[in-house]
């Protein structure tokens, strides 16, 4: 259920103070006075300084809660009274309950708040760059993980025969932000995600700060030197393939993850969700190009003693909290060209099952964080209900926010392309206010 | 290696050694294809170096363009030509038959059919029931017990130990097995009647037992009954929900487009539509028995493909299965299905373009032979065509088990190699839509990264389950050495610039076992093993 914790990884507080950028070119012994740009192989393409179209789109962050987040104890309809009839040993109880704060939904405003494990992301909510939506997802019905989070990645319900994900055909449709970049979009993954597929220059990479041809380290450079100019001599499509993944690695070992200083003290939990926030902050900073990135974090799936205020969906929801509000402290605070979206399959059923747990549902909570989105605020479609008469099928919160709606929005007024009738075929995407 | 467009064959040519069929008539000539072929530009575990107009493949439609199509807009569109001719260094027709009749060349092998001669070698291996696997099945039995229990008992396995038992017992197969053709013929079925592991877990495992690897080189028309009724593929394509009133055509589609006919191949919409009525009955039971249940069976007329199904009647009872058995034994025998076949097998194993004569020439042995797979294959990989035969580009899978026979590995349990396959990008039984991995050099091209971690990976293993001796390349002088990696790994023909590049590297260090391994994963990673 829970991250596995490495205990090697030393954290994050103990960064010397460095600029924006400086890390880049401490990274390959050069001052950090230096521009970023100077640091890179004098073959690798001016990465850092051709044509930039930074300032038009953002950069996204897509991460999916794998197996079914429960929406409804990560921001509690406390005001719902359905929510306590349902719930009867996992609730979590109201702001008015005579608990202490630590031990109670903090509210967000008359009718839904946060369970504890979420109060890392307060800070974020306060400043308005986090919007919390409710009652969200797809209109295809499935309680299978496997359907519910393929055709959610493809962006197009029950669609067997559609490979692309919504992500990968975006990422098609757009120009490069840096002309040649040789990577412009990455999936912090072994596999790549089905969002991602269809994207351009595009690798799943599932720990960027390693991203080498392996075995002895003290050949590595000679090896990739030999595997180097053996493919520029074959023929397309693997010579320009290749020199896309050679340019790749000297970029990623050009970046100095180890010695990533986030900004305003942020701390990233030392969890894989936490490491992957961070190797992503750490790829945006760098400024190398890259637009786009799909993590995941996994656990969600919670049949049997899923906990309440505390427990082990609690331990989970803590680490999703904290690493996300790490993220906004470090990158979406201080960087107005960053957009972060947080979907999951499916939300569970209202009522809790004989195991303290809950079994796949319907609707459920989804976010979206960045200086352009309209946040501080819970955003529902029209509020379903609880009440066993309101529920789908007697058991599960209705979709009322299609998740394709929020995520075109993004698309158009965030990403900067306007095709969101290819990026979600067939739909016809309603703008709910999500950005500003 | 060089590039070219033309075909390898001229139309109306017959294999020499094919057996001898009448030369087929001539029905109009259908683009054949997945259909998702167009897509692979764009898609990937992968980056994809070639950008490229990208509105075609982001419309929603379904699409149905053919790989023709899609080929000749990729160069129309500045790619590339995705023949690749073979390099001038495969001289010998055997070892080139050895290359497409097997998951990697290893020495014994090269050296057996060359001390037996092309045909009787390619009879041995067409006759796989005669070379012995007792050994093997035997560690394969021992190592996932669970792969040889019935699906009650599979029912109550753990899922991942399930799909991870599965993967690696057939990666273990494999590399081991000297049934290397029977092999390759899994690996086509399996992606031909592709099903995604996740979706129905455990049936997948009497699907790979009961059907792919009963039927590999058997008789096609057994072969697309037994998956007909393979409890796995009935789940996967949402067969077991369909019924009388509500009839789901997802199984009755991909049984024309897909396994039999081919996409817009001789049937209309209406005719699925028909097809998955006569289908409705088709379902599981218990743990996963295929059962015909006359209770979801739709009972009136049904027309597809202009045959009539009468009207039945529920007195009838089970006796109905024999509508939907009528349609497959009929969809088994179509000419469609037969040059269907013969496409995708000449693409396997011979050319990613075949000639419209290569197409008929099998088509015919097809139809004549009943469907017969050993006769179909041995035609196929007729000598003629196998000498001209363009270069094809290993996908994951074949890479790795070509690495791990032609580095001689001692494999006694190839379990720990299995999660390579995640990052390169083929894990097995888990491709979702059912058109199966695809098998098109600019769908895996862009994903070269992992093939060289995975050359590092391999050289240096050293563990308890597999081994990679470098000892023996360490006898002798350097120049020893890289002779004994050109017959290890590439049958001898290895080219002079891969000659040239691991031999300068050898000798630019000590030459020790660190150094014989990079060599080693040097020859991996290189751009000529990635071809066969």
């Amino acid at each position: 259920m829970t991250d596995h914790i490495d205990p090697d990884d030393c954290g994050c507080s103990e960064y010397r103070e460095l600029s924006r950028r400086q890390f880049v070119g401490e990274a390959a012994g050069i001052s950090g006075a230096v521009a970023a740009a100077a640091v890179f192989p004098e073959w690798l393409p001016r990465i850092v300084l051709a044509e930039s179209f930074a300032g038009e789109r953002d950069v996204i962050v897509s991460i999916f809660q794998r197996g079914g987040a429960d929406g409804l104890n990560l921001c509690v309809p406390f005001g719902d009274p359905g929510y306590y009839t349902g719930r009867t040993s996992l609730a979590i109880p109201g702001p008015d309950a005579s608990a202490p704060a630590n031990q109670k939904v903090t509210a967000l405003d008359n009718f839904f708040g946060f369970a504890p494990a979420m109060t890392p992301l307060i800070p974020a909510f306060a400043s308005g760059n986090l919007l919390v939506m409710h009652a969200t997802g797809q209109s295809y019905v499935s309680r299978s993980h496997f359907d519910a989070q393929r055709f959610m990645e493809v962006g197009k319900p029950a669609d067997v025969t559609l490979v692309t994900g919504w992500l990968g055909r975006h990422l098609s449709l757009v120009p490069p932000l840096r002309s040649d970049a040789p990577l412009r979009a990455l999936g912090l993954a072994n596999g790549l995600q089905k969002s991602l597929v269809g994207a351009p220059k595009t690798l799943p990479i599932a720990n960027p700060a390693n991203f080498s041809i392996g075995g002895a380290a003290n050949t590595q450079a000679a090896r990739q030197a030999v595997i180097s100019a053996d493919y520029a001599a074959a023929s397309a499509p693997l010579n320009t393939s290749a020199l896309d993944a050679i340019n790749t690695i000297a970029l990623l070992q050009a970046v100095d993850f180890n010695g990533y200083a986030p900004m305003n003290g942020a701390a990233y939990p030392n969890t894989s969700f936490g490491r992957a926030l961070k190797s992503v902050a750490t790829l945006i900073q760098a400024d190398i190009g890259i637009e786009a990135a799909q993590v995941d974090i996994g656990g969600w799936d919670t049949h049997a003693a899923q906990g309440g205020v505390t427990g082990a969906l609690s331990t989970l929801t803590d680490n999703f909290a904290a690493s996300l509000a790490a993220f906004h402290a470090d990158i979406v605070a201080t960087n107005a060209r960053v957009t972060v979206v947080v979907i999951s399959e499916f939300g569970r059923n209202v009522r809790e099952n004989g195991s303290q747990g809950t079994d796949h549902g319907r609707a459920t909570t989804m976010f979206a964080m960045g200086q352009g989105i309209a946040g501080g605020r819970v955003l529902v479609n029209s509020w379903p209900g609880l009440a066993i008469e309101n529920l789908e099928k007697s058991q599960d919160l209705k979709v009322t926010l299609d998740y394709r709606d929020v995520l075109a929005e993004i698309v158009q007024n965030r990403l900067g392309n306007t095709q969101i009738d290819q990026v979600f075929p067939g739909w016809n995407a309603t703008f709910r206010g999500v950005t500003l | 290696m060089q590039t070219t467009a033309r075909d390898v064959d001229s139309p109306g040519d017959i294999p020499h050694d094919a057996p001898h069929v009448a030369p087929a008539e001539a029905p109009a000539h259908r683009p054949t294809a997945t259909r998702r072929g167009f897509l692979s530009r764009a898609l990937a575990g992968a980056a994809v170096a070639v950008g490229g107009p990208a509105a075609a493949h982001a419309q929603g439609r379904r699409p149905r363009r053919s790989r023709a199509e899609a080929v000749a807009e990729e160069l129309a569109s500045g790619g590339f030509a995705s023949v690749v001719a073979a390099p001038g260094e495969w001289a010998s027709a055997t070892t080139r038959l050895v290359r497409r009749a097997t998951l990697g060349l290893r020495n014994a092998d090269v050296a057996a059919a060359k001390a037996q001669g092309y045909q009787v070698w390619l009879q041995s291996q067409l006759d796989y029931q005669r070379i012995d696997t007792a050994t093997l099945d035997a560690q394969v039995a021992a190592l996932w017990p669970l792969l040889s229990q019935d699906v009650n008992t599979l029912f109550s396995q753990q899922q991942n130990v399930v799909r991870t038992s599965l993967q690696s017992a057939w990666i273990h197969r494999a590399v081991l097995s000297p049934r290397q053709l029977y092999e390759r013929m899994v690996e086509f079925w399996t992606d031909h009647f592709n099903i995604e592991i996740a979706k129905v877990g455990y049936l997948k495992v009497v699907d790979d037992r009961d059907v792919i690897r009963k039927h590999a080189l058997g008789k096609f028309p057994a072969l697309l009954k037994a998956s007909a009724k393979s409890p796995a593929m009935l789940a996967y394509l949402d067969q077991t929900v369909s019924r009388v009133g509500a009839p789901n055509q997802n199984y009755a589609r991909e049984l024309l487009e897909l396994h039999t006919v081919g996409v817009d191949n001789g049937y209309t919409q209406d005719d699925v539509a028909e097809l998955s009525r006569v289908l409705t009955g088709w379902t599981i039971q218990g743990r996963g028995n295929f059962v015909f249940n006359p209770a979801l069976h739709d009972w009136g007329q049904k027309v597809v493909m202009g045959v009539t199904i009468p009207a039945g009647s529920p007195s009838l009872g089970a006796a109905g299965i024999a509508e939907g058995e009528q349609l497959v034994d009929m969809l088994a025998a179509h000419p469609n299905t037969a040059r269907f076949i013969a496409t995708k097998l000449l693409k396997w194993f011979i050319t990613p373009e075949p000639s419209a004569g290569q197409v008929s020439a099998i088509a015919s042995v097809f139809r004549v032979t009943g469907g017969d797979m050993k006769l179909v294959v041995r035609a196929v990989l007729n000598s003629g065509w196998v000498a001209t035969a363009p270069a094809k580009f290993k996908r994951p899978f074949h890479l790795l088990v070509s690495a791990l026979r032609g580095s001689n590995a001692l494999v006694t349990n190839a379990a720990v190699i299995n999660p390579q396959l995640v990052v390169l990008g083929q894990p097995l039984y888990v491709w979702e839509t059912p058109d199966g991995y695809p098998d098109l050099l600019e769908y895996w091209a862009g994903n070269l990264m992992p093939r060289w971690q995975f050359a590092s990976t391999v050289a240096n293993l050293r563990s308890s389950s597999i081994t990679v001796d470098s000892a023996p390349y360490l006898t002798g002088t350097p120049d020893a050495a890289i002779d004994l990696i050109d017959t290890n790994f590439f049958g001898g023909e290895m080219g002079l610039a891969t000659r040239t590049v691991l031999l300068d590297y050898l000798k630019a260090g000590t030459f020790n076992d660190q150094r014989v391994r990079d060599v080693l994963s040097l020859a991996i990673a290189s751009e000529s093993y990635q071809w066969y």
